[in-house]
């Protein structure tokens, strides 16, 4: 089926039955009754535990690895970059991470070796014991030092502790400057944030009778895990099977500390031919799993009297931590994203992604767009006050629409709606009379704000890395209906928005529908990440269940003895079209055209079509299309302690079609949650490299009584041509401008403008007292 | 995993106290373990005993005495949230457990064990100081009175010795013409103090007949704002008044700089906690403002 | 009442049922739970009493399980959420749950279903308030919390309706 017609025929669909309907989670009551599932509760008889030693130092190298005394404690089974049988690589983007590092350390908490043994306790005693002497080297913690520094290397290899750089070159700055009659600069930073999913990572892998392992582990992307864990034990892809129980939340670090994990409780398992579970601790899932990039980031915009942008010069600075894991892509979407959902006819963007000695970062929810987006939207915001516009104004004049260019020059010929969205949330808000009002007021020891911020995010992978989506829709005999697909159930809903689509296009009850997915069984659906899980691994059920569709009308025409164009199949009935009463059952259906000889499994792939893209100049096609989002916030200030609540957030969001908005509404309020946590509370401390907080005592993520009121969301239905009934993604989208909105509602309550995230209470409480709004005490 | 002890559970204090005296220094008392079994987690404690204290009914109780209030040390903070008496008698005690830990900590943890385990962020202490609460202990040597005052020698240090147990603390009642109020700030709602304060004020004929101050979290221990007091008592009840003796807070505590905060903020924190627990017991005792 | 290194006898209430189990005295409820009895929707998110995800009912109240000692438990009544309801006959909690889309990821589902029934118990027409503090000690990165609040003011809404008896 040509892509062309698929869309046709979303357009011409005036209305459906399963989608765009709340239709009830296919995992609601397994998770209620708490029958569900999760990798720790996997503990086979015989299993080993596993536990990690871990470098107490920032960076040295490992002279001398002592398991004696742990060894003596019992039957104790213990493990180095030695004992790995095939390469000792994980590195994602650059090969320079080893599962256990065989000749230095780079950051506290790395694991340099791992212990088993039959029962936890002992398990736990025995890591303890086992002693690691080390060289210490002189270690180098702050990113914007590490690029200058060729003396101290995280990676020596490499020669710099630049990992990455990259670059957009469009118009040109200069000349978009000295057009513009008000230009604004300022530096932003933003922290680290841990994932914190409440099931942590973890795997339990079961050596088989071939020689080969199956894997059971929280993860993201079932294929990845299976191609690294079968990389570190030498194996053939084949024989290292991977899948998923129910995952306790993802937000992308799981994607890629799973095949980490995986390959840790494989090599075990391999090595004993004992089942082997790996938990981490939530200590360990602190200390040693990958954070959201903290990111520098400097930002020059350069406007016209009227409000129209002219040019923006942007420097991210990502630091990386150890290794490089996702970095270089992170750090390509933050890059081709710093311009904002907005046309701006000359850009400069230039990243770096930088080695330090601490904990490495990798995917977060957002990845590097949420760091440059504060930036952009914060920036908006100052410009409009230099301008003597309003927030809302100086998007409005400045939004992407239908036939604008990114910065990357990408023509957006359709699906932009973010133009509409922020129209009907300033409407619906009430922004402009509530911005004006409070900025006025500005009395009293707490204030009050609203704020504006946009955000977009290309759908898919980057650039020309291919993507594409495949599934497999298997139809028994009984009628039942099997999908089969690598995507994952991580809590977003992704399952049951696939049974949605099969049941649509099949015409069943969604009932009938079984997903079995996040499995290397199924076919390499690519990874439940980049809020690509229901649209884009959407697409191969969609496309699937198309051909048994087809091949169903055909043995329904036989059946009903008319024209397969004339055939309907609805809630579980076939008929024609023009007499109801004359249908067939869907089993009956089903059987018969069993016995007719079709074919009642079928596979759906999609390629998706990719542009070009030229990496000199960062200019081209970044992404075959851009979800949009924009959210108001109001907040509260007490100027006294520095201490900033959220009130209430308005989401608008234009992700083509909404499959369910349950499950839509359920990711928005979720993600501004944790957009609010990494803006105001969450913040990982650190002394010489090492975390002085990894715990939730004062790692602090919202609680239910610290969340705002999230008011409905505003779809704009701006379909996509290739996405599932013309879906695109929505999984990360109300995190991204989550910071920038709080931010630029405490400027709105209180005129001074915060640039540093997270902004906790104490580092608000000094930003305004160093601007003169509070006196000391 | 928690290190390997024995669990001892006596069936009276009397053989708890015993028990404690024969087993030493190594053994520990467990109450609603909020705090000792975290520690023991963590590895900052590794009795070889544990002495079960949360069935022992004769410390868990609370009881009106007319000018006093005796609050059991086994008294669960929940306990203490939905009493009646406390709300009446000591309303400020259960303002402060209000915004401890949750609902879920507070059906097992005691207020014997938040004051014994000596944190300096123990909310429950600020507005028990304020009140000039005084601690019954028994121990091998019988029974004596420890003034809250006097309790605290350090971080986790108190002056119970060997074998001696937090049995009650005896709370004078507010008594009319006073107001009490109590603050906390904290990151998140839930999260452990980074500084709070309470304070008691009687007024009578406009003036601070009375005031006392305490704070937790900025200094070894919680303390007495005794230099905040001076400041106060006998001057007439005006809000400049307030203003300026809640500055003395500055110079009556010691914080130091942790993950929760520094120790720049915790004393701009400090004369700001205490200005507003002020403010709000002085409209409690009345709000006549001279 | 004194046990060491060996084992000690514990006899509780598990979910209207009897047991009686020989655990280590140094074992947490949570310990005894998942590895002994092996009631797996209790689950181990931290073990220093932040998160919740432990949580079962002693007595009809909310406790940390990571936090109590398997022999604090004898002669109490433990309740987890297999004792609230199965599939076929689901606890308006979990019913409420199910329809107002409260659940993602599952995790901390069991957890705050508890928590809502000992709050119903107590109190059976919370307002949102009340509801959010009774959960305040249970975290969830998924949901942000509405449907969760929502879920529980809908099963008050059935059960004080006469919905359901
Ligand atoms: C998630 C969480 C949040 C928390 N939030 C707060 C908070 O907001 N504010 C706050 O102040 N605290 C907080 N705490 C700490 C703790 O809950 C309280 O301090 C609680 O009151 C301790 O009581 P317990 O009965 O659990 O003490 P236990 O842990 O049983 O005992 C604590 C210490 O006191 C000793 N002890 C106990 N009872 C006696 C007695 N009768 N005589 C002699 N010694 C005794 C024990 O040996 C131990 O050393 C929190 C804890 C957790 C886990
Ligand atoms: S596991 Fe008990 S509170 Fe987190
Ligand atoms: S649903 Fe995932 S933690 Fe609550």
């Amino acid at each position: 089926m040509s892509s062309s017609s698929v869309l046709e025929e979303i357009r011409r669909a005036e209305e459906f039955l399963v989608v765009g309907k709340g239709v009830r989670r296919i995992d609601a009551l397994d998770k209620v009754t708490g029958r569900a599932r999760f990798t720790g509760d996997f503990v086979l008889k015989d299993a080993l535990h596993v536990r990690l030693v871990k470098s107490p130092i920032p960076h040295g190298r490992i002279i001398e690895i002592d398991a004696e005394r742990a060894l003596s404690l019992g039957p104790v089974r213990f493990f180095t970059a030695a004992d790995i049988p095939g390469e000792n690589q994980v590195g994602y983007a650059l090969p320079d991470q080893p599962l256990l590092p065989a000749d230095k350390v780079r950051y506290v908490g790395e694991p340099v070796a791992l212990v088993a043994a039959p029962d936890e306790d002992l398990a736990e005693k025995a890591a303890e014991l086992v002693e690691v002497r080390y060289e210490e080297l002189p270690a180098v913690f702050d990113p914007l030092e590490a690029m200058e520094r060729s003396d101290v290397l995280v990676h020596e290899d490499r020669g710099t502790n630049i990992a990455e750089m990259t670059r957009v070159r469009k118009g040109n700055v200069e000349r978009g400057f000295e057009e513009s009659d008000v230009v604004v600069e300022n530096t932003y930073r933003t922290g680290h944030q841990e994932h914190a999913p409440l099931e942590t990572e973890g795997a339990v892998a079961i050596p088989d009778t071939q020689g080969g392992v199956t894997v059971i582990a929280s993860i993201q992307y079932p294929h990845l895990c299976q191609r690294i864990t079968a990389r570190v034990l030498g194996l053939p892809h084949s024989m290292v099977r991977v899948v998923q129980p129910y995952v306790g939340g993802g937000f992308g670090g799981k994607d890629d500390m799973g095949p980490v994990v995986s390959a840790m409780a494989a090599l075990v398992a391999f090595k004993t031919g004992k089942p082997a579970v790996l938990v981490y601790s939530r200590r360990d899932s602190f200390t040693s799993t990958c954070k959201r990039d903290p990111s520098v980031v400097r930002y020059k915009t350069g406007a016209t009297r009227d409000g129209r942008l002219k040019a923006i010069e942007v420097q991210i600075i990502l630091d990386s931590g150890a290794y490089a894991n996702r970095g270089p892509y992170v750090l390509w979407r933050a890059t081709m994203h710093a311009g904002g959902p907005y046309e701006v006819p000359n850009a400069k963007v230039d990243g770096f992604l930088v080695y330090t000695n601490k904990v490495f970062e990798g995917s977060f929810r957002g990845f590097g767009n949420p760091q440059v987006q504060f930036a952009a939207e914060s920036q908006l915001d100052e410009l409009a006050e230099r301008l003597g516009m309003d927030p809302l104004e100086i998007r409005l004049k400045n939004l992407l629409r239908p036939g604008s260019r990114t910065i990357t020059d990408q023509l957006l010929e359709s699906s932009v709606g973010i133009y509409e969205a922020v129209k009907l949330l300033g409407e619906k808000t009430g922004f402009r009379a509530k911005w004006r009002e409070y900025r006025r007021e500005r009395a009293g020891r707490v204030r009050r704000g609203i704020g504006i911020a946009c955000g977009y995010h290309g759908i898919s992978t980057s650039r020309g890395v291919p993507d594409w989506s495949n599934a497999t829709v298997i139809l028994g005999r009984d009628g039942s209906v099997t999908v089969e697909t690598g995507i994952c159930e991580i809590g977003q809903g992704s399952w049951t928005a696939h049974a949605q689509i099969a049941a649509e296009v099949l015409g069943v009850p969604v009932e009938r529908v079984k997903v079995v997915g996040g499995t290397s069984d199924a076919p390499d659906t690519g990874a439940t990440h980049a809020s690509r899980g229901s649209s884009i691994g959407g697409i191969g059920v969609y496309v699937a269940a198309r051909r048994l569709r087809e091949r169903l009308a055909d043995a329904a025409a036989r059946l009903l003895e008319c024209d397969p164009s004339d055939v309907e199949i609805r809630e579980g009935r076939a008929f024609r079209r023009d007499n109801p009463d004359d249908y067939v059952e869907w089993e009956e259906l089903v059987q018969a055209a069993y016995g007719m000889g079709y074919e009642m499994s079928a596979t759906g792939y999609f390629f998706l079509p990719k542009g070009k893209f030229d990496m000199e100049r960062g200019l081209g096609y970044a992404y075959p299309a851009f979800s949009y989002i924009a959210n108001v916030a109001e907040v509260e200030v007490d100027l006294e302690t520095g201490k900033v609540r959220v009130v209430r957030v308005w989401p608008a969001l234009a992700a083509g079609r909404i499959l369910n908005p349950v499950l839509v509404e359920g990711q928005i309020e979720g993600a501004i949650a944790q957009g609010m946590g990494y803006a105001l509370t969450e913040e990982l401390k650190f002394e010489d490299g090492r975390i002085l907080n990894p715990n939730f005592t004062d790692y602090l993520i919202p609680t239910s009584l610290d969340v705002p009121e999230v008011e409905e969301p505003i779809y704009v239905e701006d379909l996509y041509e290739y996405g599932p009934f013309g879906a695109k993604g929505v999984g990360e989208m109300a995190l991204i401008p989550t910071p920038a909105a709080i931010m630029n509602a405490v400027k709105n309550a209180t005129g001074v403008r915060i640039t540093e995230i997270p902004a906790t209470p104490e580092k608000v409480y000094f930003a305004l007292r160093r601007a003169g709004v509070v006196a000391g005490e | 995993m928690l290190p390997e002890f024995e669990y001892h559970r006596p069936a009276s204090l009397e053989e708890a106290v015993r028990l404690l005296s024969e087993l030493g220094p190594d053994a520990k008392v467990i109450a609603g373990g909020t705090d000792l079994v975290v520690k023991m987690r963590a590895g900052l404690v590794s009795p070889r005993h544990v002495v079960d204290l949360s069935r022992l009914t004769e410390i868990r109780f609370i009881r009106d005495e007319g000018d006093r209030l005796k609050i059991g040390a086994g008294t669960t903070l929940w306990e203490i949230e939905n009493s009646r008496e406390v709300a009446r008698g000591v309303p400020v005690l259960r303002e402060a457990v209000e915004e401890m830990a949750s609902w879920h900590v507070k059906t097992t943890a005691t207020i014997g064990g938040n004051l014994c385990n000596a944190s300096p962020a123990a909310d429950a202490a600020p507005p028990l100081m304020v009140h000039d609460a005084t601690l019954v202990v028994v121990g091998p040597e019988g029974r004596r009175e420890v003034p809250i005052g006097e309790f605290f020698t350090g971080p986790g240090q108190t002056v119970l010795g060997v074998g001696e147990i937090l049995a009650e603390v005896v709370v004078p009642k507010m008594r009319r013409g006073q107001g009490a109020a109590f603050e906390k700030l904290t990151v998140r709602e839930g999260a452990l103090s980074i500084a709070s304060a309470a304070a008691l004020v009687e007024i009578s004929g406009g003036r601070f007949v009375d005031a006392r101050v305490a704070l937790g979290a900025v200094a070894p221990t919680p303390i007495r704002a005794l230099k905040v007091e001076r400041a106060l008592k006998g001057r007439p009840a005006t809000r400049e008044i307030l203003r300026s003796a809640s500055r003395e807070a500055k110079a009556d505590i010691k914080p130091i700089t942790d993950v929760r905060g520094s120790r720049e903020y915790r004393e701009e924190m400090s004369v700001v906690l205490v200005r507003r627990a002020l403010e709000r017991a002085v409209e409690r005792a009345g709000g006549a403002w001279a | 009442m004194r046990a060491g290194g060996g084992g000690i006898v514990v006899r509780f209430t598990l979910n209207g049922r009897e047991v009686e189990v020989t655990t280590r005295p140094n074992a947490t409820l949570l310990d005894l739970l998942r590895n002994e009895l092996k009631i797996l929707s209790v689950r181990r998110g931290c073990e220093t009493g932040e998160c919740g995800m432990c949580t079962v009912l002693v007595d009809g109240l909310p406790v940390r399980s990571c936090l109590m000692l398997a022999p604090q438990v004898d002669g109490r009544s433990v309740t987890t959420v297999e004792g609230v309801g199965d599939p076929e006959r689901l606890h308006p909690v979990q019913e409420a749950f199910v329809e107002a889309g409260a659940v993602q990821c599952g995790f901390c589902t069991p957890a705050m279903v508890l928590t809502a029934k000992a709050l119903l118990d107590r109190d059976p027409n919370p307002d949102e308030r009340t509801v959010k503090e009774a959960i305040l000690g249970v975290l969830c990165r998924c949901t942000g919390y509405a449907k969760i609040v929502r879920a529980v003011r809908l099963a008050a809404e059935r059960v004080a309706g006469g919905v359901r008896e």
